[in-house]
Parts: structure tokens; C-alpha cells; sequence
């Protein structure tokens, strides 16, 4: 059902995050990345968490970075909202509080409603991986945002 | 509702595809179900009773992946799997994907323990609470980084390597690259600490299998090491950068000195490649060279450490001094008769200052010392490991004990040398000692150098045997009498180096000071100071007088 969006079908936002659910659960992508559910009861589909990889040869490596991600109600014709829960040093996130600002990001400033969540979590470990954020120095592996 | 695990079903795990996953309605048994497990490299199945818990899992998936269970973390649908929670729990069912994450032990992010090694970060944050590490741990750093091995914990700040070999390697050609980078490094207070603790260098030098390799080599390289006031001097300087390139240059121009002496520079071009090669070798392995560089330098620190920190824009030190001492004594290889032979010929030191003057200036004629020289400017490296040579060692040990440099690094000396009405005047001085030595030989007490020449560039310096040295040589920066040792060094120069080849200046000059005379200039004296100024050429002489006069 409507698994690939044409260009003019408008896929409801439940089917989509099923579909999403379904790639998080199977593994899709390279498994750097994973996303599910956060409450498997959550019949909004609402909240979301995911996790990122810390790409090797960065200062990232070998740290596994929690995130939160709540799709709204317009999803996916608007982006989600992305938080980091475990405390990151990157540029675009905000170190206070670990929200990904939208406009740093830029599969978020520029959303497509064919991005997913996946797409997201796989740009933000791209990010780690560029020369402005490899080197950046990190906080101590475990710390996490305190809201 | 039956579906078997083909997920496009409900999304509540917990509720539908649980009881739907066995053929049968018994949800009490344990189903084995076929999980994938995907690293970021590898992906394996396994086959696991679905009520197993994570404990469990992660069990049959270290055997299959050969580590720990606590190195593992698992991951599904964006959360870690606890220990203690089963599978269900997170909803994971046949034919799901859950990927692994394994931390290794290694973990060179400036977090943990030894690897980090921060003894010496210049930088920041995550390494500074282990910068408290102390030096010690560099000991056990089984990379052996040596001198520097505290800015190991650079990595996690300013390297992208988090490998630790590779860290080291990337490290050097970043440090041999960046001489800045190296001058801070030195000034980092860390660095300096451990680099003055003699014992912990040599530790550090030491531990390292090429450094070991050369020693067994080059004996008297771990001579230098045993030597804690060689090491003491050698370290200081290697703190100092300036103080370094300082004593490079010195060895780099005592070097080419060997120039001047007839098959010098064939012995020197052997000694190079029997010594330079194995060096090199070791010293591109080892972290920078900088041990060696410092070693090689060390012995002539004893006159490196007394002056100040100023560049020394004297050309060059005594060609004579050193390659006697060295040549005989230095080369481990190939001694040559004309190493040999020239060392006894320079050893007949008396009488040689003007010789000295003129190799000085043929020295850098010399297309084979140019080349040596463009050579040496291009590859720093070079220098380095040229100094390293154990023949160095010995021939900075002649040069440290050369007075004539320690006085050549004299400020003073250094400014008045380049002043060219100094100059001038030094050298009128130097004719009216020359007469004095002369007319009244009985005022010279001794024979020494001193560090204008006799007619010469006022670069060289005479030759060593001194008796009065010793008192001048102790305080080349004795703010009391830089004048007083001028004076008297010159004396003894020009008395020891003008006595075999100006027996006698008035005879020589018998016939211009009569010429002198005949046109009017009756100041016998100023006469002859001219002549011997303009080496007895008449006109210059007058011009001399004439222009003297009015002053």
C-alpha cells in the first residue's frame, strides 16, 4: 500500500511511520543507525527514539548516541523534531539541552516529505563525520541531557 | 490476523504478532526464532527461543563474535537492549534485525586510561583530568613514543587518528612538518617538566627497539645516555628551540670546516653515508629525531647553555679546533690516513690564524661545501641526524671546549662584531698591538686566540693551547670585562699569530715608511699602522693617514 510516493500521492501519516517502524525493526540501511518506537503502545506514533553509531576515525567512535524524535502531526510533510538525549559537542545541537536546531540541520531546513527518519539519523552521523565536528572535543561518555 | 511475522501487520507487538507468531495458539511456547544480529561489518543469524532474555542473547552472541558480553551493546528500534530484559520485551521477533555495537577495550578517545598517555597535551578538556598521568606512564606506553609521547593524548583533540599507531606516525610527520607546531609543544610546561627529569628521558629513549637497535650500533650513543650531565645539557637545550637551532648551526659550520682540510671533505662524505644512513633509518621510526638531534648536541652544550639566547650571526667558529680533536678520536667507520694525517698537520696549531683566515674564505667557496650547504637547507632532517653522528659528538665536545666560540656567543662581541666602525676599530687596535708586540714584546704575557684575526675577516679564531683562556672562557657572559678580554686575547692572537709571519713590521715596511717619510708624514708610528693596516700598500696607507688625521 502506497509503499513508494509518487510525486503527486500523499501518503497518510500512519502508513508512513508504519513503514518507518518497519525498516527500524528490520534493520534496514547499514546498521549504524537504528530508530523504533519508544513506547511500543503509542497508537500516535508519535515519539521515537533513535540511536546513532559513532562513525569511526571521529571522536564519536564507539560512543552510541541516544536521540528522541517526535513526529508531529503534520508528518511527513514537516520535519520531526530531533533531540539528543546523550550529551553531544556538534555543531547545530544545542549543548544546553541537546536539541537539534532545524535550521543548522540541513535535511531538516530543507525537508522533503520523502525524508524519513532514517534519513535523518543517517545525516546526522554524516555530520559526524565532516571536519567541522570530527575533532570537536566530547563530554564524558555516558552523560546525558538532564531534561 | 495469523500473520506470521511478516510485519506489515498492527504495530503493537506486544498484542498481535506475539500470539500470532506460532502455527499453534500457544504462546506459552517457546518459539525459536531467527534473529539477525548486523554490526557495522558483519551480520549473523541466530536462532534463540523467543522468551530468551537480552542475558541470554548476548551470550550465544559473543561466542559467535568472539568477545565479551559486557563489550556488547545491542540495539532495536533505536533502543539499547538491558541485560535483563527478554526479547519480547522490546518486541523482537523472527526474522527482525538487531544491530551490535562492540565496544573494544582500546579506546583511545582521551577517555581511558594508559593509551591516552596525556601527560603533555598542550590542548584541553577531555585529556586534561588524565594529564595527571604522571610522566611515568610514558615508560609503559608500549609505542614507545619517546620524548613527546605525552601529546599522545593530542589524539582525541586534534588528530583525526584514534588508532594509536597510526596516531604516532601521523603525529611525527605533522611535528617534522610544522616546526611551530614543535616550538609549542616545547613550551608546553608538561613537556618542559619531562623533558628536565634526565632519568625519565633516557627511560624514554631507551625503551624504544630502534633507539636500542642504534645503541647496539653506536655504542658510545648510550655512553651519552649514561650520562646524566650530558643529559641534563641536552635536555635544556632541547627545551630551548632557539637554543637548538642555535647549536645546529654551530655543528652544521663546524661541519664545514672539514671542508678545508685537504681530503676533509672525501672522509667527511664516507663518514656521512656509513653513519647517515643508519640514522636516518632510526631517526624517521623515531618520533621526530628530536632525541637525537638533542643527543648529538648535547656535548656542546656546555657552551650553548652559558650564552644567551641570542642568534649567533658570527660566520664561523675556529676551522682549526675541531677537526683535530675529532678526526683522530670520532669516526667509529672509515678513518682515513687524511683524517689522520690532517689531524696532526692542524694540531701544529701555532701560526695558523691567517691560514685559518684565508680556508675560512675559501670554505664557502668551495662548490662541494655549497652543495653541502643547499643540501642541508633543504632537508632539516639532514641536520638532524648529521648532528646525531657519534663523530659530532665528539667533535661539539672539542667545540665546547674551544673558548674562542663561547666568547664568539658574547653578546657583546656579537654586536661590536657587527658594527662595522667596531670592526675598523678592533682592527686599528689590532695593528697598534701588533706594533706594541713588536716593539716591545716583553708586554705580551701568553699566547691565545682571540676573536678577531689577525688581517682576516675577523671571523676565525686562533688556534686552542691556552693558559689564560680558562679565566676568560668561565664568563664569556661576565658583564665586567668584555673590552679587557678583547684586548688581551688580541694581544696574544697577534703576538702568537703575527710572530712567524710579520717578523717585523718595520722591516717589512722599511721601504714605504721611508716613502712615508720623504713625503711629509713624520709620525713614524701613525705610519706604520697605516702600512700594517693596508698590509703595505702605500696609497691606502695615505689615504689612512690623511683620513685619520682630522678625527
Amino acid at each position: 500500500m502506497a509503499a513508494t510516493t509518487g510525486s503527486g500521492v500523499k501518503v497518510p501519516r500512519n502508513f508512513r511511520l508504519l513503514e518507518e517502524l518497519e525498516e527500524g525493526q528490520k534493520g534496514v540501511g547499514d546498521g549504524t543507525v537504528s530508530w523504533g518506537l519508544e513506547d511500543d503502545e503509542d497508537m500516535t506514533l508519535t515519539r521515537w527514539t533513535g540511536m546513532i553509531i559513532g562513525p569511526p576515525r571521529t571522536i564519536y567512535e564507539n560512543r552510541i548516541y541516544s536521540l528522541k524524535i517526535e513526529c508531529g502531526p503534520k508528518y511527513p510533510e514537516a520535519p520531526p523534531f530531533v533531540r539528543f538525549v546523550t550529551k553531544i559537542n556538534m555543531n547545530g545541537v544545542n549543548s544546553s539541552n541537546g536539541v537539534v536546531d532545524p535550521r543548522a540541520i540541513s535535511v531538516l531546513a530543507k525537508w522533503e516529505n520523502s525524508y524519513s527518519i532514517k534519513v535523518v539519523l543517517q545525516e546526522l552521523r554524516r555530520l559526524m563525520m565532516s571536519k567541522e565536528n570530527m575533532k570537536l572535543p566530547q563530554p564524558p561518555e555516558g552523560q546525558c541531557y538532564s531534561n | 490476523m495469523a500473520e506470521n511475522g511478516e510485519s506489515s501487520g498492527p504495530p503493537r507487538p506486544s498484542r498481535g504478532p506475539a500470539a500470532a507468531q506460532g502455527s499453534a495458539a500457544a504462546p506459552a511456547e517457546p518459539k525459536i526464532i531467527k534473529v539477525t544480529v548486523k554490526t557495522p561489518k558483519e551480520k549473523e543469524e541466530f536462532a534463540v527461543p523467543e522468551n530468551s532474555s537480552v542475558q541470554q542473547f548476548k551470550e550465544a552472541i559473543s561466542k559467535r563474535f568472539k568477545s565479551q558480553t559486557d563489550q556488547l551493546v545491542l540495539i532495536f528500534a533505536g533502543k539499547i537492549l538491558k541485560d535483563q530484559d527478554t526479547l519480547i520485551q522490546h518486541g523482537i521477533h523472527d526474522g527482525l534485525t538487531v544491530h551490535l555495537v562492540i565496544k573494544s577495550q582500546n579506546r583511545p578517545q582521551g577517555q581511558s586510561t594508559q593509551p591516552s598517555n596525556a601527560a603533555g597535551t598542550n590542548t584541553t578538556s577531555a585529556s586534561t583530568p588524565r594529564s595527571n598521568s604522571t610522566p611515568i606512564s610514558t615508560n609503559s606506553n608500549p609505542f614507545g613514543l619517546g620524548s613527546l609521547g605525552g601529546l599522545a593524548g593530542l589524539s582525541s583533540l586534534g588528530l583525526s587518528s584514534t588508532n594509536f599507531s597510526e596516531l604516532q606516525s601521523q603525529m611525527q610527520q605533522q611535528l617534522m612538518a610544522s616546526p611551530e607546531m614543535m616550538i609549542q609543544i616545547m613550551e608546553n610546561p608538561f613537556v618542559q617538566s619531562m623533558l628536565s627529569n634526565p632519568d625519565l628521558m633516557r627511560q624514554l629513549i631507551m625503551a624504544n627497539p630502534q633507539m636500542q637497535q642504534l645503541i647496539q650500533r653506536n655504542p658510545e650513543i648510550s655512553h651519552l645516555l649514561n650520562n646524566p650531565d650530558i643529559m641534563r645539557q641536552t635536555l635544556e637545550i632541547a627545551r630551548n628551540p632557539a637554543m637548538m637551532q642555535e647549536m645546529m648551526r654551530n655543528q652544521d659550520l663546524a661541519l664545514s670546516n672539514l671542508e678545508s682540510i685537504p681530503g676533509g671533505y672525501n672522509a667527511l662524505r664516507r663518514m656521512y653515508t656509513d653513519i647517515q644512513e643508519p640514522m636516518l633509518n632510526a631517526a624517521q621510526e623515531q618520533f621526530g629525531g628530536n632525541p637525537f638531534a638533542s643527543v648529538g648536541s648535547s656535548s656542546s652544550s656546555g657552551e650553548g647553555t652559558q650564552p644567551s639566547r641570542t642568534e649567533n650571526r658570527d660566520p664561523l667558529p675556529n676551522p682549526w679546533a675541531p677537526p683535530p680533536a675529532t678526526q683522530s678520536s670520532a669516526t667509529t667507520s672509515t678513518t682515513t690516513s687524511t683524517g689522520s694525517g690532517s689531524g696532526n698537520s692542524s694540531s701544529n696549531a701555532t701560526g695558523n690564524t691567517v691560514a685559518a683566515a684565508n680556508y675560512v674564505a675559501s670554505i664557502f667557496s668551495t662548490p662541494g661545501m655549497q652543495s653541502l650547504l643547499q643540501q642541508i637547507t633543504e632537508n632539516p632532517q639532514l641536520i638532524q641526524n648529521m648532528l646525531s653522528a657519534p663523530y659530532m659528538r665528539s667533535m661539539m665536545q672539542s667545540l665546547s671546549q674551544n673558548p674562542d666560540l663561547a666568547q664568539m656567543q658574547n653578546p657583546d662581541t656579537l654586536s661590536a662584531m657587527s658594527n662595522p666602525r667596531a670592526m675598523q676599530a678592533l682592527m686599528q687596535i689590532q695593528q697598534g698591538l701588533q706594533t706594541l708586540a713588536t716593539e716591545a714584546p716583553g708586554l705580551i704575557p701568553s699566547f691565545t686566540p682571540g676573536p678577531p684575526g689577525s688581517t682576516g675577516s675577523g671571523g676565525p679564531t686562533g688556534p686552542t693551547v691556552s693558559s689564560a683562556a680558562p679565566s676568560e672562557t668561565t664568563s664569556p657572559t661576565s658583564e665586567s670585562g668584555p673590552n679587557q678580554q678583547f684586548i688581551q686575547q688580541m694581544v696574544q692572537a697577534l703576538a702568537g699569530a703575527n710572530a712567524p709571519q710579520l717578523p717585523n713590521p718595520e722591516v717589512r715596511f722599511q721601504q714605504q715608511l721611508e716613502q712615508l717619510n720623504a713625503m711629509g708624514f713624520l709620525n713614524r708610528e701613525a705610519n706604520l699602522q697605516a702600512l700594517i693596516a693596508t698590509g703595505g700598500d702605500i696609497n691606502a696607507a695615505i689615504e689612512r693617514l690623511l683620513g685619520s688625521q682630522p678625527s
